[in-house]
């Protein structure tokens, strides 16, 4: 047999102590759960049908209360209650309140490593990928059966590899890769499968670019992914496929890519944004757990800078963790986005998903960074998003229309 | 007899189970499952109807209110083209069918129909559709009602061969 092996036959491999290959059904146990205040008390609910509560889980079980926080009404805050009094009695770890949005906090706080492999309540448990661990979305049931036996089944993905070269343009981020992607396969072109994506040396994009390709894979369809960053010496650990192994392999050269914008209400209705600069907006919202670094909040500052959001436009910005709201605290940028007119509000998912602070009327139109653009994922079903990286979601704001900056 | 529901490519989860209702119990989210497509639909359903969708059905979430949501308003199966990853799961472990059929559907919106689940087919007097079912490991956890009572199995086996 081919001893070579993708990341996803690796690393399924190691926590199934098996030999799994693509296509495999095996018993595997990740080395971490993570759950929060929307999807964690449902896990709760089926692991106390299952077995009263009594777990056989092994590995850390982190609990991060990102979704509704603060919360917003009696139901939020019970949720939250709930999901505290569990984690108490099973002496889960409770990240303090406010922390931040899970996906981005538990990269930056070191509990996501190159090489585990994570379950999460959430789909875009994904993001994993890029700190060099597989990290894949279950639903609230399949977390209490592993939280309960203690492991899981899994089939083993197969693995489409994206080689990403060229040279990168000005304003071109890691959500323009992601979006191109989704352009060229679709919502469900890696529907069951891995994406792995090596980004080649010497284009210049970083840990912040990594982590909005990651997020964004689930939107394929993607069951995990790895991003590796060949110019991050961090990523030199990462999993990887052998040469030899069985993947598909597909080359992107991005020297020619624009901004990218998906349209309402698919993810993968990509095109260039130039295409639809000048419609209107009612919103534009930044931050969530694909783009609410560090990067992103000094590249929407960068075009904010000295403007102001045009009136009648709700600007909102959302730091994705406490650490990134102090950083931009010290570069000025907070200073940067109140003075432009900008709303800077606490971490949260809050508006992302439709659930507070940010909320759409019928009719309205967002432009945002965040990685889904579903009918009324932000709020009423008429009510229309787009999705683009973040200098364009800040150029839009000025203009109170869709616009590219540099043109 | 069930009654069909005709739904198109790319049904995502905000579609099913909106996400401005996910912190509400249960109850109060059933009547806003699929209303941005269809107005009204938790109350059109009658026990036992169906949907036939397109591709990627219930792609989006891993929020498992979405099939929770459709078994709660009375749909018995979901056949698609093809499902997204999550909710394939998410639907086999509540207990909801979802079936995989191939070719065109040659039913429409509101057509009762005959499901035989032994020789996987929907018909009627005028047609029929073939589909495939749900197999191995997801075929067992489908039979036994679920993934709370797969699970209640296995541990009671864990249990039995001395393992605790």
């Amino acid at each position: 047999m081919n001893s070579s092996k993708t990341a996803a036959e690796k690393i399924f491999s190691e926590k199934s102590g098996q030999d799994a290959r693509r296509g495999d059904y095996v018993w595997a146990v990740p080395d971490l759960i993570y759950m929060h205040d929307i999807l964690g008390p449902s896990s709760i609910k089926s692991l106390n049908k299952i077995s009263g509560g009594k777990t056989r889980y092994p590995g850390k079980v982190v609990v991060v209360n990102d979704h509704i926080y603060p919360p917003k009404d009696v139901e939020s805050a019970h949720n939250i209650k709930m999901l505290g009094e569990s984690a108490g009695e099973e002496k889960w770890e409770t990240i303090p309140f406010g922390e931040g949005i899970e996906h981005t906090l538990l990269i930056e706080n070191g509990t996501i490593r190159p090489g585990m492999l994570a379950a999460g309540t959430d789909s875009h448990t994904v993001t994993a990928g890029a700190a060099g661990a597989m990290g894949v979305g279950l639903g609230s049931t399949d977390i209490a059966f592993l939280l309960a036996l203690g492991k899981l089944w899994f089939k083993v993905p197969e693995t489409i590899l994206f080689r990403v070269e060229g040279t990168k343009g000005k304003y071109i981020t890691g959500k323009d890769i992601i979006l191109k992607v989704l352009r060229d396969i679709g919502v469900n072109g890696a529907n069951y499968a891995s994406m792995e994506f090596h980004i080649e040396k010497g284009l210049k994009f970083n840990m912040d670019d990594d982590l909005s390709i990651a997020n964004m894979t689930v939107e394929a369809g993607a069951k995990t992914c790895i991003v590796k960053n060949e110019n991050l010496a961090s990523n030199r650990e990462f999993p990887q496929s052998d040469e030899g192994s069985e993947f598909t392999e597909r080359i992107m050269d991005i020297s020619n890519l624009e901004p990218q914008i998906a349209k309402p209400y698919s993810p993968g209705n990509v095109s260039d944004a130039k295409a639809v600069e000048g419609i209107k907006v009612d919103q534009v919202y930044i931050g969530n757990c694909s783009n609410g670094t560090i990067s992103d909040l000094r590249e929407a500052a960068s075009i904010l800078k000295g403007e102001h959001v045009k009136n009648g436009v709700k600007l909102i910005v959302i730091p994705a963790t406490r650490n990134i709201y102090k950083q931009a605290i010290k570069e000025g940028l907070i200073g940067t986005f109140l003075d432009a007119g900008a709303t800077v509000g606490p971490s949260t998912c809050g508006a992302c998903a439709g659930l507070h602070m940010g909320v759409l009327a019928e009719n309205e139109t967002c432009i945002t960074n965040i990685n889904r653009n579903f009918m009324g994922r932000m709020g009423h079903p008429s009510s229309r998003v787009y999705l683009a990286n973040s200098y364009v979601a800040a150029a839009s704001a000025i203009e109170g229309f869709i616009k590219v900056p540099g043109d | 007899m069930p009654r069909i529901f005709l739904l198109g490519d790319n049904i995502d989860t905000d579609n099913i189970a909106p996400g401005g209702f996910l912190h509400l119990p249960i109850e109060r989210q059933v009547e806003h499952c699929l209303e941005s497509v269809i107005n009204g639909f938790s109350s059109m359903v009658s026990k036992g109807d169906i949907i036939i969708a397109g591709d990627n059905f219930g792609t989006g979430s891993s929020r498992e209110q979405a099939p929770v949501l459709l078994k709660m308003i009375g749909i018995q199966a979901v056949f698609a083209t093809s499902f997204s990853r999550l909710f394939f799961r998410n639907s086999i472990n509540v207990g909801l069918y979802p079936g995989t059929y191939f070719g065109t559907n040659p039913f429409t919106q509101g057509d009762t129909v005959n499901i035989d689940f032994s020789e996987n087919r929907i018909y009627n007097a005028r047609a029929t559709l073939k589909f495939n079912p749900p197999a191995g490991i997801l075929r067992e956890i489908l039979d036994i009602g679920g993934a709370i009572n797969y699970a209640k199995e296995l541990i009671s086996k864990m249990e039995n061969d001395g393992q605790e």
